[in-house]
């Protein structure tokens, strides 16, 4: 039988893992992979917690976390592209220009 | 279910009406751009007509209510905080009719994702349902990334990125802060949230500490709260000069209005941990961004650290909880909109193309030495905007702190209120060292013109406005905090 817990531990892994990722990875498409394992996380677990609760407002905010993490990539892809275009990678330390 | 009843009244389409103004100026910009390709000045005269016909409709709403099936929130604190954005924004188009041309200007984009940022802060600031509240969050950063972007050199797009990956990593965790306050409430309303958490006499205590870290994490990393604070420097050294002024302003009075609304009734709880957290957040802000000012060469570097500094002394605002300290925030924030947009304009007018001064920075501390002795008008207004932001009476900045120190000292902070002023007294060193530069040193290889490159009279003209604000706070300061005292004790802080 899978409960509300196991819903919200798959949630709290995916977004440990995402966290982890933000932090360790260099590679500027992983890391927006990672951004949207975050967000993705937190959708698992908001309809999860929607069914439970028998409450629709969950859902309502997993749809717009949706529509925002697709906003996202889109502008994560164009400033990528940019910089792409510009230096030939898209390794962040490569860029770091700006220190102190 | 009940089908949902459409009725044009009980939406109350005034709550909505400033939003939906600039909203529509920023897709006529954008139809406009298809047809025929306009100068600047045009995309500028449009952009700011919006904007004051929408304070125009805030002024309109003469009742704080809700609007839209209950999701808008249009109470005092949304009134004030929208004005204060949108007076920003005033302030800050007419800097776009720059003495040299700038890529970014030429593109109508610019002006359109301008005014969709205001939007999105606007909206930020009038609900209390945590949905609206990221849309707003979100919608106005992913516009404000594109701005920063848009100016044309190597640093902008690093200072993108980095404030990019920053923005999107604190999106995750506001919005997994607002799904654990979804799992102990069974609401998205702040409203409805206090009302659950204090009939249960904050039970969940565990639980609620963990959302409320990971709602000060996401709204530390936009309000740059120490330890969250590393990206800020970084993105306004990137940025022009006026955006980081605007950037240092109006995310922020978005970000604390949010908090305000979500930290007031967790910081009165009865064990006090969430007024512990929100204390070391504040102090450690104000003299972390103070200590790292202090060693800056560059003056934009220097004026980053100062807003992260003054960003913590607003801060403790959050943590007193009384109607005073509330009215604090919200007037010093107004004099330090003032004074630090005056203080960006001035590094904006002086913008100069070579790297005489440094190989690093466009403004080093060096570029200004013996300005007093080449170009006396513009040395004596840069002091005033430095003398005001190390909060030297009878200067802007000065009643601020007064007033927020005052709120310490009555809600029984005394320690808060010790360091708050220890903090003020230490800011003033860097703030005059750009002084003593300007006016005791000898001038350097050059003929003056370099501090006026940029300038125009749109330009001046906003110089002037704040400067005239600036210096004239002293009769301003009694009507401007009476306004504001009424819209928020209207509001219920």
């Amino acid at each position: 039988m899978i409960t509300l817990n196991h819903y919200l531990i798959v949630a709290a892994v995916l977004f440990v893992i995402g966290m982890i990722g933000v932090m360790r990875r260099k590679n500027l498409l992983m890391l927006f992979f990672s951004t949207e394992i975050l967000l993705n996380s937190v959708n698992i677990g908001f309809v999860a917690l929607s069914h439970y609760l028998n409450d629709l407002s969950g859902q309502i905010f997993a749809f717009f976390i949706i529509a925002i993490a697709a906003s996202e990539v889109a502008v994560g892809l164009g400033l990528l592209i940019l910089l792409y275009k510009r230096k030939n990678t898209v390794d962040l330390d490569v860029i770091q220009n700006m220190h102190g | 279910m009940e089908p949902v009843k459409f009725d044009l009244v009980a939406l109350n389409l005034n709550t909505i009406m400033p939003m939906l103004i600039t909203l529509g100026g920023a897709l006529f910009i954008l139809i406009i751009d298809l047809f025929k390709k306009l100068d600047k000045q045009f995309y500028v005269t449009v952009s700011m007509a919006t904007m004051l016909l929408a304070i125009y409709a805030i002024f309109q709403i003469n009742s704080a209510g809700r609007g839209f099936f209950d999701v808008m929130l249009v109470d005092g604190v949304a009134v004030i905080s929208q004005l204060i954005i949108l007076g920003a924004s005033v302030l800050f188009m007419p800097l776009a009719l720059t003495g040299f041309r700038f890529r970014e200007f030429k593109f109508a984009e610019y002006f359109a994702f301008f005014l969709f940022m205001i939007a999105g802060f606007q909206f930020m600031v009038s609900t209390d349902n945590l949905i609206l509240i990221f849309l707003g969050l979100e919608t106005g950063s992913l516009a404000l990334y594109a701005l920063i972007a848009m100016h044309n050199r190597q640093k902008s797009l690093e200072s993108a990125l980095k404030y990019f990956t920053m923005g999107a990593f604190a999106a995750g965790l506001f919005a997994f802060g607002s799904m654990i306050f979804y799992g102990i409430t069974g609401s998205v309303e702040i409203g409805q949230m206090k009302t659950v958490i204090e009939g249960n006499n904050f039970s969940n205590m565990p639980l609620i500490l963990l959302g409320t870290a990971f709602m000060i994490a996401a709204l530390g990393f936009k309000l740059s709260i120490v330890p969250f604070h590393t990206w800020t420097p970084d993105v306004y050294e990137g940025a022009s000069a006026p955006l980081a002024g605007y950037m240092s302003i109006v995310p922020k009075i978005a970000g604390f209005v949010v908090a305000l609304r979500f930290f007031d009734f967790l910081a009165m709880a009865d064990d006090g941990v969430v007024q512990t957290l929100l204390w070391i957040a504040a102090v450690a802000t104000m003299t972390i961004g103070n200590i790292l000012a202090l060693v800056q060469d560059g003056v934009k570097r220097m004026l980053a650290y100062s807003s992260v500094s003054h960003a913590g002394f607003v801060m403790t605002a959050i943590l007193m909880g009384t109607t005073q300290a509330h009215v604090g925030m919200f007037l010093y924030w107004t004099l330090f909109l003032f004074t630090n947009l005056g203080a960006f304009a001035m590094l904006w007018i002086s913008r100069h193309p070579s790297k005489q001064f440094d190989i690093r920075y466009d403004h080093p501390f060096t570029k200004f030495s013996g300005m007093v002795k080449i170009n006396p008008v513009a040395a004596v207004m840069m002091a005033i905007f430095m003398l005001s932001l190390a909060g030297i009476p009878p200067f802007a900045v000065y009643w601020g702190k007064l007033y927020l120190i005052g709120a310490a000292i009555n809600s029984d902070h005394l320690y808060l209120a010790l360091i708050m002023a220890i903090n003020s007294a230490i800011a003033v060193y860097y703030y005059l060292k750009l002084v003593v530069f300007m006016f005791l040193k000898d001038p350097s290889q050059n003929d003056g013109t370099i501090y006026n490159m940029n300038g125009t009279f749109p330009l001046r003209l906003v110089l002037i406005v704040a400067a005239v604000f600036v210096i004239a706070s002293i009769a301003t300061i009694e009507p401007l905090s009476a306004f504001i005292q009424t819209h928020v004790v209207a509001s219920g802080f």
